[in-house]
């Protein structure tokens, strides 16, 4: 991990911090921010942690906590909304057993997601699946996508 | 002086500086701006926005922290509009923030409950909202409790701008909150405990972790003092209950750099009543320490003194006072009739290093840090360390740092001449001199043969553009860099205890043996006073500890005298930058001590001799000694290196073992292994 850190300092060092931009390149590369690479930025460059913390917290495009190996994108949007996209969410979390306020099974298999919207209103609810799109979809038919990806445990 | 410009404020006018905010100008005027995160000294960042005035021409209300007077300018503070917009700030604020001012121990002093008051909002008219953060208190100094947090990032900019650089807002909007990095406990975060945030802090979101249910600050008697634990001998509030203390916070003005005590001034006085403390005279029999009366251990040391016949040795802190000082001068001088008398100042400066300079560090733009290595996660001038930061950060002064080491201060240097600390601040006074600047004759013959670097040369660039350089250096050192001075400004030493330069301008100023030498070579009798860092009994025929803690020299002494603590007594001292600041006895002396002073006029009677009570008179007389800036040759004194950390903690050994200090100590080492 240190090595693709110090690739992406050496980025930045010469043009002169840029936070939002290194946070960007190492998550990337490892698909979120590890405390450790906080730490070992905030040393290279004199900048306190707490900078560096405040900034990836303030953007909700960064992660602090690993990613899923499966990523479930729940469309929250106003047509998804209107179609149930509360109950789908409902249901998924219930399956997928998310601890309250955590995204990400503890086994790390499965991160559940929500956006605002997804832009195909028209097959609302909506929801992704591995960069697939599930138009028109309820919880059921997600749920047993989502046995079915555990029953095949190689792929991902 | 800037330019004046004169406006009106709600219909008064006043002539103020180019350049103040309106907050600052409508103080001028009498009249107070409603706000909750502007800090003195420090720029608006209009978080808050109860600020808002308006401007005579201007559209909408702006803010008045940071928006500028003008010439002309007419402003209202109090127009419905800007009042109607602040109860909606209020009320919002309000809505997030728990009502419990009866059992909230900031109460009297939160300026939300002020504003509540003023503007008579009972409870919020929208929903109550919770985000249920966790309070943080797994330290003993400081807690934090999010529910009453207000978001004004008063704590998160008090501590950027003196580089502790800990605090920091987690998210955005509402939702955010004041964090340290990965919202991790205080304590594993970097975090010095000084306090600072604690004093920014409008509510209760920031205390000190022992203040709940220790009454409030109206109850409290307060008293301006000054912390002896180290050479920055910063001013200090002391605020006590029932002769207890139960809050220190800094005493500096709002707005001065200075306002910055560090963990062992606000937080040590535990001490006060720790274990250890020492509250009735002891004396040596059949090998044992005994407790015994006062007259009885009087009479022991007056004999032995007198049987020593004029080879008795006296060596003291630097910690105490100018009257104390002048106190023991004279037993030991007059009636003791020894040369030898010092402080530990010998330790690590000579006496005229500590006899001259004055400067002003709110008024400095560039610091010349020669050999001085204020560090405060070292707890080494913690003060100072924070002063030269937020003068950097927020006062645009620059700093430049000479020293053969790595001091952490480099980071916040504009410049650094790292190599032997002589060599350094020759080649920085020629290159000074090789860019046209006056200097003495004699100082420039004599660095006729030095050929400054690069980096030299464009440190010299910062000396010659600044206005009023400092030069504060190590105290051997000294004499070589106060030489820029004589070029421009001014140069201090830096010593490491608070009244160094009192004891020396009081004349504690030994003729015959130094402090080591007293400590090292065999002596009838040995008379220690305050905390010094010497643990093992030196070869004497008679030792007597006088302190308000027992130590480890005190359990090997023949004699103990329980003095009274800092706090305790009253007396001035003389800092280092050659001010004298008054000490206030806040809290009576514990039962069973005297103060130093009046222990050495004691001893004198039980010799048969008079000591009078220094007086006001004395010390003043004593104050006028001063040396004229002189040119001197670029050398070094010698012996004079102490370890600056370990020297601190040892001579306040008693006040962190018997203090929450001790967890912090404890805590660190931790983190370390």
């Amino acid at each position: 991990m240190i090595e693709e850190l110090e690739n992406i300092l050496e980025r930045y060092r010469k043009k002169g911090g840029n936070i939002i931009a290194l946070l960007q390149d190492t998550q990337e590369s490892l698909g979120y921010i590890p405390r450790m690479a906080v730490r070992f930025f905030s040393e290279e460059l004199g900048i306190a942690a707490s900078r560096f913390y405040g900034v990836a917290t303030f953007y909700s495009q960064f992660r602090l906590k690993p990613v899923g190996r499966h990523k479930i994108t729940a469309c929250c949007g106003t047509a998804c909304h209107v179609r149930g996209a509360e109950k789908i969410i409902g249901g998924l979390r219930k399956e997928l057993a998310l601890p309250a306020g955590e995204d990400t099974t503890p086994d790390g298999e499965f991160t559940l997601e929500e956006v605002a919207c997804l832009g195909t209103c028209s097959f609302a609810p909506v929801v992704m699946v591995d960069g697939g799109v599930r138009g028109k979809t309820s919880a059921d038919v997600i749920v047993k996508e989502i046995k079915a990806i555990r029953k095949k445990p190689d792929e991902g | 002086m800037g330019k004046m410009v004169n406006l009106k404020i709600d219909g008064k006018d006043v002539r103020v500086d180019e350049g103040l905010n309106l907050i600052e100008a409508a103080a001028a005027a009498g009249v107070h701006v409603p706000n909750l995160c502007y800090m003195k000294g420090m720029k608006g960042v209009g978080a808050c926005r109860l600020c808002l005035v308006e401007v005579e021409g201007g559209k909408a209300p702006v803010i008045a922290c940071n928006t500028k007077v003008k010439d002309g300018m007419v402003v209202a503070t109090k127009t419905d509009r800007v009042q109607e917009v602040r109860k909606f700030v209020l009320d919002l604020i309000l809505s997030m923030h728990p009502l419990d001012c009866m059992t909230c121990t900031k109460a009297g002093v939160c300026t939300l409950q002020q504003y509540a008051y003023d503007f008579d909002i009972k409870e919020s008219s929208f929903t109550r909202k919770k985000f249920g953060y966790p309070t943080d208190q797994a330290n003993p100094f400081i807690k934090r409790d999010p529910e009453y947090c207000v978001l004004c990032s008063r704590c998160v900019r008090v501590c950027k701008a003196q580089g502790t650089n800990v605090l920091e807002f987690s998210g955005r909007g509402v939702g955010a909150k004041v964090v340290t990095a990965q919202d991790r406990p205080l304590q594993e975060s970097g975090c010095t405990f000084c306090g600072s945030c604690v004093d920014a802090c409008p509510v209760n979101a920031l205390l000190e972790a022992d203040r709940s249910r220790k009454g409030r600050e109206w109850e409290y008697e307060k008293v301006d003092s000054v912390c002896l634990s180290c050479g920055s001998a910063c001013g200090i509030t002391v605020s006590s209950k029932d002769g207890e203390v139960v809050k220190i916070s800094s005493a500096a003005s709002e707005g001065a750099a200075e306002k910055y005590i560090c963990a062992i001034g606000r937080f040590g006085f535990d001490s006060l009543n720790s274990e250890a403390r020492l509250r009735t005279p002891m004396k040596r029999v059949n090998g044992e320490l005994r407790d015994t009366s006062w007259e009885d251990a009087l009479a022991t040391v007056a004999e032995k003194l007198k049987a020593a016949d004029g080879e008795a040795g006296f060596v003291s802190t630097a910690n105490i006072l100018n009257e104390d000082a002048l106190a023991l001068k004279k037993l030991a001088a007059d009636v003791v009739k020894t040369k030898n008398y010092d402080s530990s100042v010998t330790l690590y400066a000579d006496y005229d290093s500590l006899k001259g300079g004055s400067a002003d560090l709110d008024k400095a733009d560039l610091f010349v840090l020669a050999g001085t290595a204020p560090d405060q996660w070292a707890r080494v001038l913690p003060a100072l360390d924070a002063v030269i930061r937020k003068r950097v950060s927020e006062g645009g002064a620059k700093l430049l740092v000479i020293n053969s080491g790595d001091p952490k201060i480099a980071s916040a240097a504009s410049a650094v001449l790292k190599g032997e600390e002589i060599a350094m601040i020759e080649q920085l006074a020629q290159a000074v001199i090789s860019k046209g600047v006056k200097a003495p004759k004699e100082m420039v013959s004599a660095l006729a043969h030095v050929d400054p670097s690069d980096a030299a040369m464009a440190a010299a660039d910062l000396f010659v553009a600044a206005k009023s350089p400092v030069v504060l250096a190590a105290p051997s050192l000294y004499k070589a860099a106060a030489n820029l001075s004589l070029i421009k400004e001014e140069a201090v030493s830096v010593p490491f205890e608070a009244n160094a330069r009192g004891v020396v301008l009081m004349g504690l100023v030994s003729e015959g043996k130094k402090f080591k030498e007293m400590l090292s070579s065999r002596s009838k009798a040995l008379y220690v006073i305050g905390e010094v860092p010497v643990d093992k009994r030196p070869d004497t025929d008679f030792l007597v500890v006088q302190n308000s803690h027992m130590t480890d020299l005190a359990t090997q002494a023949d004699v103990v005298l329980p003095s009274t603590a800092a706090l305790e007594s009253d007396g001035t001292i003389v800092d280092y930058l050659g001010r004298v600041k008054e000490v206030r006895c806040t809290i009576g002396a514990a039962s069973g001590t005297k103060s130093h002073a009046d222990i050495f006029a004691e001893v004198a009677g039980a010799m048969g001799s008079a000591v009078k009570k220094g007086k006001e008179a004395d010390v003043k007389k004593a104050l006028k000694a001063k040396t004229k800036a002189a040119f001197s040759p670029f050398k070094r004194e010698k012996d004079l290196d102490v370890d600056g950390e370990r020297f601190i903690e040892a001579i306040n050994k008693s006040t962190i073992n018997g203090s929450r200090l001790l967890w912090l100590k404890e805590s660190e080492k931790g983190v370390l292994a």
